[in-house]
């Protein structure tokens, strides 16, 4: 075991040489502010919208194929009428030491030059080792091309995934990923490219709050914010409590907790002992203490 | 330096061969096929270049704005429109999923005329010109023999200008049976707001400035009139920026809904009896001399008999706790209490929501920022009950029935026999984009555009305290050989001739609108500000809408003791079946992605795990597992769940914020002509109904019976995508106590 956790820091020291941040121009990140999470549901479908994830049907969901990149998880605690109930959305955190970039033997997922874990779909052989190193299940695989599997068998109906006319509707700003082909969120990189583009014409740095994902737009309650951590007067660097370049600098490097750098007592990273360095931060909801939402008696 | 187009001339000019070739090509490709098959393109559709075309929502009637994005000449993508003041740039999942309308594999392509046996669904395809002449001479033969009248005209809420186009239709042809039928029309509501507020109208609440939000079964963060708005409002009163104080959110109801789940506090009070715990938290207010008014002693007079004693007694809520939300909804500045469609869906409807809104007037809450805000009044729409389409269908009065994008036979029960008397009526044309349950009973469909297809506009209502409008402009060219309804109307109007053609007379819907919104901007309001009307009509279509945000100044008032409690009601909501054979209370409630059944058909939506049970296409049952105890049911089983009214079968589901003794189901699903992603799926649980509608509004109770269940033999269960539920000390999603929280003061 020792020797492998080695090998796997070996292998993390050749991908990232100390100081690799300073020549990134943008370090992409998220807050999740859970206190304004309501748990509807918005940014799933309109994930499912932009990026031409596909409907996989009853069958497939029902061994946990589906195919969105993004989750509300609700935990249920407590009995009646003592009950709690807690939401968190849950994407790709876009590690910033990701445990599925050393995994993959053929660098089909890496680290890109603002902070993003990147798929390659065309370098990707199905081999499923990300996903199984990915302690946030993320990522997402295609066991069939959905749009040519007839998802209605079951219930003795006939539609593929992208049944025509359903297809016109696709993205053409994002491919559709066939068979044997894993996935997962991108923060909306094709938005990310558009900005830039627009932003070098204009001989510019990206605006905050220029570019949104589509979950981040869609959101009702305004719970999602996504900006460049590089930029510490960007909003989510406010949000989160990281408003120093130093404080991300060295959360960067040293690995340390959240909650020892940032000003806001809310931030925290989801699993952070596991040392992956998510790059979304939430903000805790503000809930009493174990007892109750209810208080019947 | 040679361009690309100046290229493409060079070697296109007079090619022979290539033209031939070109032909050729055309003839053997099926048109889905071509890449870009214009020489020269319009002027909006560039090669990867997006257009976004502001529109309006209508996947239910909250009125958001939208804006589309076209990429030659095809939709992909719905966002909300920033600027609009009702959604904010938000957007639901409903709205996200209107794309699928759109392009939905089932959608009605060509006129249809019926052939074979009504509602057995066999039709044969038609051209426009038979369609509309089949229509047009029904319609003549009907005013020839003097039944003009005899005409009906059945819609879903439209508010907009084709709202008044239709009513100037029926008004010219000589019927005043232009009728509008939602499950969700709020009635109920507006009527207890006359008798309060002194308003037939939806106020704005205020939830983003509030402090103290007392919810009533209002589901508003999923479904409940204006989901995303309410949802922004509730961003602002938990971490709105600028705001020292977080708002809490305290939510009555017997089942957990997502709302709740969000809520500080949940009090699981008995089915039926919200409206008797207002009045137990109105009597705390009085008691405790926070009402500042001088009719107190009539209030109290009024009251008298909702002491917390009777009140814990009959709702199960404990004296102390009433006693605690009465002052702390009287001490907590500004305070809000709202009652939603869990409490307005019993038979006494009404009553319970008199008794909530009083909440607001005694606590001083109306007119208040943070509290209710007054709207601009509506024009009066004709709802009408269901209930009497199917009383005259039955007594033979209606002879023709035009349908518009209307499901009564879906959203009525049974009971109410409803499809058995529309089978009475002589002939139904349908202008509907989809097949659904009712179109199933037409002879005749004319196929309409769905909204990104057609022009169009909304008058939201509820608005945020000002008159809002939402235009809807084509993004798309027609997908199928459809019309817009507004324009099927209008050339019925010119071959009707008439009255009909003297009244109507614009080319087409389309002219209608602008000729229409000539007059709006004549009276030079809201915050488009033009010389001219060119320039008015760009901006508005730019932008998508038109507003004046001017909140309205609230008028006082008065509300006299005497006249409110004569609707209010101190029993607890009846409920059909007597509680020895029916065990449980039986709670239906709107779900987040099908509402009343209108979004079964999208699979986005179907593939949407339900937020509470994570359960994906399909209907479930919710149970507490205590009450299952002894029953020998386990999850997952399927029961068969029987009303004195009806039955139905569906899987059980054991959540733990659901009252031992009520079972609760959402509605949506159960369709058997709704295309293929809905049909044969789930069930509809609005066949447990009786046949009862609200006398005063019209309204079906769907909180209104009693049921029992027993467990069946079935392989097919649910599937739910929940994983495990529990935290397992993993700490996944964590919190701060609301004392930590003060004592973080402002946030960094």
């Amino acid at each position: 075991m020792a020797g492998f956790i080695e090998l796997m820091l070996e292998r993390f020291k050749v991908y990232r040489e100390p100081g690799y941040y300073k020549r990134f121009d943008y370090w992409w990140a998220m807050v999740i502010d859970l206190d304004r999470c309501t748990g509807c549901g918005a940014c799933v479908t309109a994930c499912q919208a932009e990026n031409n994830t596909p409907v996989v049907g009853e069958e497939e969901c029902g061994k946990g194929r589906n195919l969105s990149w993004i989750r509300i998880e609700r935990y249920i605690e407590g009995e009646y009428p003592n009950v709690k109930v807690k939401f968190i959305p849950v994407l790709c955190p876009q590690c910033d030491r990701a445990p599925c970039e050393v995994a993959c033997p053929v660098y089909a997922t890496y680290h890109n030059q603002d902070g993003l874990n990147v798929q390659v779909y065309n370098r990707c052989v199905g081999t499923f080792t990300c996903a199984t190193y990915c302690p946030y299940d993320v990522r997402r695989f295609n066991w069939f091309t959905y749009n040519k599997k007839n998802f209605l068998k079951g219930n003795g109906g006939s539609s593929t995934s992208f049944e025509p006319p359903l297809d016109q509707q696709l993205n053409p700003d994002v491919s559709v990923r066939e068979m044997g082909v894993m996935e997962k969120c991108t923060f909306c990189i094709q938005r990310i490219r558009a900005a830039k583009d627009r932003a070098k014409d204009e001989n510019r740095p990206i605006r905050d709050g220029e570019i949104q994902p589509a979950c981040v737009q869609t959101c009702p309650t305004k719970a999602l914010t996504f900006g460049d951590l590089n930029n510490p007067k960007s909003r989510i660097a406010q949000l989160a409590g990281l408003s120093t370049a130093g404080d991300l600098h060295y959360l960067r490097e040293s690995g340390s907790k959240i909650s020892d750098i940032s000003s806001n007592p809310r931030t925290y990273r989801l699993l952070e002992d596991l040392n992956a360095a998510p790059t979304i931060f939430y903000l805790k909801r503000v809930m009493k203490n174990g007892s109750s939402t209810a208080g019947h008696e | 330096m040679l361009n690309r187009r100046d290229f493409l001339k060079l070697v296109g000019v007079g090619g022979a061969g290539a033209a031939a070739g070109f032909a050729l090509g055309e003839l053997t490709k099926t048109p889905p096929a071509k890449l870009i098959p214009y020489l020269i393109p319009p002027e909006d559709v560039i090669p990867g270049i997006a257009n976004w075309y502001a529109s309006a929502c209508m996947q239910c009637s909250a009125g958001c704005g939208i804006l589309v994005r076209v990429m030659e000449g095809r939709a992909k993508k719905i966002e909300g429109n920033p600027l609009h003041p009702i959604n904010k740039g938000g957007l639901c999942a409903r709205g996200q999923a209107g794309l699928q309308l759109l392009y939905n594999p089932d959608r009605i392509k060509n006129p249809l005329k019926r052939n074979g046996k009504r509602g057995k669904g066999e039709f044969e395809e038609i051209t426009w010109e038979e369609g509309l002449s089949i229509l047009t001479n029904n319609l003549m033969e009907l005013r020839s023999h003097g039944e003009a009248d005899r005409l009906y005209l059945l819609t879903s809420l439209i508010r907009g200008h084709l709202n008044f186009l239709l009513a100037d239709f029926m008004k010219a042809y000589g019927s005043p049976n232009y009728l509008q039928y939602d499950l969700f029309q709020y009635e109920n509501l507006r009527f207890a707001n006359k008798i309060i507020v002194g308003q037939y109208t939806i106020p704005h609440y205020d939830i983003a400035n509030t402090n103290f939000l007392l919810s009533f079964g209002a589901d508003f963060v999923t479904t409940w009139i204006s989901p995303v708005n309410y949802n922004y409002g509730y961003g602002q009163m938990r971490q709105g920026e600028g705001r020292n104080v977080r708002g809490k959110l305290v939510q009555i109801e017997p089942r957990l809904s997502l709302t709740g789940a969000n809520a500080d506090e949940w009090v699981p009070v008995r089915p039926g009896t919200e409206g008797v715990l207002a009045l137990g938290i109105a009597y705390i207010i009085l008691e405790g001399g926070y009402y500042r008014g001088g009719d107190a002693k009539l209030w109290k007079d009024a009251l008298k008999k909702y002491n917390p004693e009777a009140v814990a007694s009959t709702t199960e809520v404990s004296e102390d706790r009433i006693k605690q939300l009465g002052k702390e909804f009287a001490t907590t500045k500004p305070s809000l209490a709202i009652g939603g469609e869990t409490v307005s869906s019993y038979e006494n409807g009404v009553s319970n929501l008199v008794a909530i809104n009083l909440l607001n007037h005694l606590s001083g809450n109306i007119g208040k920022t943070g509290g209710v805000i007054p709207n601009p009044d509506v024009i009066k729409k004709s709802f009408n009950p269901i209930a009497t389409i199917a009383k005259d269908a039955s007594r033979r009065k209606i002879k023709t029935l035009i349908l518009h994008n209307a499901n009564p036979v879906f959203t009525t029960p049974e009971t109410l026999k409803l499809k058995d008397a529309l089978k009475d009526i002589p002939f139904i044309a349908s202008l509907s984009s989809l097949h659904d349950e009712t179109t199933a009973l037409a002879d005749l469909i004319l196929p309409s555009h769905t909204y990104f297809e057609d022009w169009g506009d909304d008058f939201a209502e509820p608005t945020v305290g000002y008159s809002v409008a939402t235009i809807m402009q084509p993004a798309v060219s027609p997908l199928f050989n459809t019309k817009g309804a507004g324009d099927v109307f209008i050339s019925l109007a010119k071959t009707l001739g008439g009255n009909l053609q003297k009244d109507i007379t614009w080319e087409d819907f389309g002219v209608f609108l602008r000729d229409s919104w000539k007059k709006i901007y004549e009276r030079h309001k809201g915050d488009i500000k033009e010389a001219n009307f060119e320039d008015f009509w760009n901006d508005l279509l730019a932008r998508g809408g038109w507003w004046d945000a001017v909140p309205k100044a609230s008028k006082p008032v008065r509300v006299a003791a005497s006249e409110v409690s004569a609707h209010l009601s101190s029993e607890p909501a009846k409920f059909e079946g007597n509680d020895k054979e029916y065990p449980f209370y039986l709670i239906l409630y709107p779900h987040l992605s099908y509402k009343d059944g209108r979004g079964a058909n999208l699979p986005w939506l179907q593939e949407l795990p339900d937020p509470m049970t994570s359960v994906v296409w399909g209907t479930w049952i919710e149970m507490n597992s205590k009450a299952a105890t002894g029953m020998g049911i386990k999850e997952g089983d399927m029961l068969l769940v029987e009303s004195p009214f009806g039955k139905i079968t569906a899987p059980v589901y054991f959540y733990p914020g659901q009252r031992p003794d009520t079972i609760s189901i959402p509605l949506g699903q159960g369709h058997t002509s709704y295309g293929r992603y809905a049909d044969g799926r789930g069930a509809n649980p609005i066949e447990l109904l009786p046949a009862k509608t609200d006398p005063k509004t019209g309204a079906i109770p769907l909180n209104s019976t009693r049921i029992k269940i027993t467990r069946v033999n079935a392989p097919k269960s649910f599937v739910k995508m929940e994983g495990v539920a529990k935290e397992l000390g993993r700490n996944i999603v964590q919190t701060i106590t609301p004392e930590e929280f003060k004592k973080m003061g402002k946030e960094a």
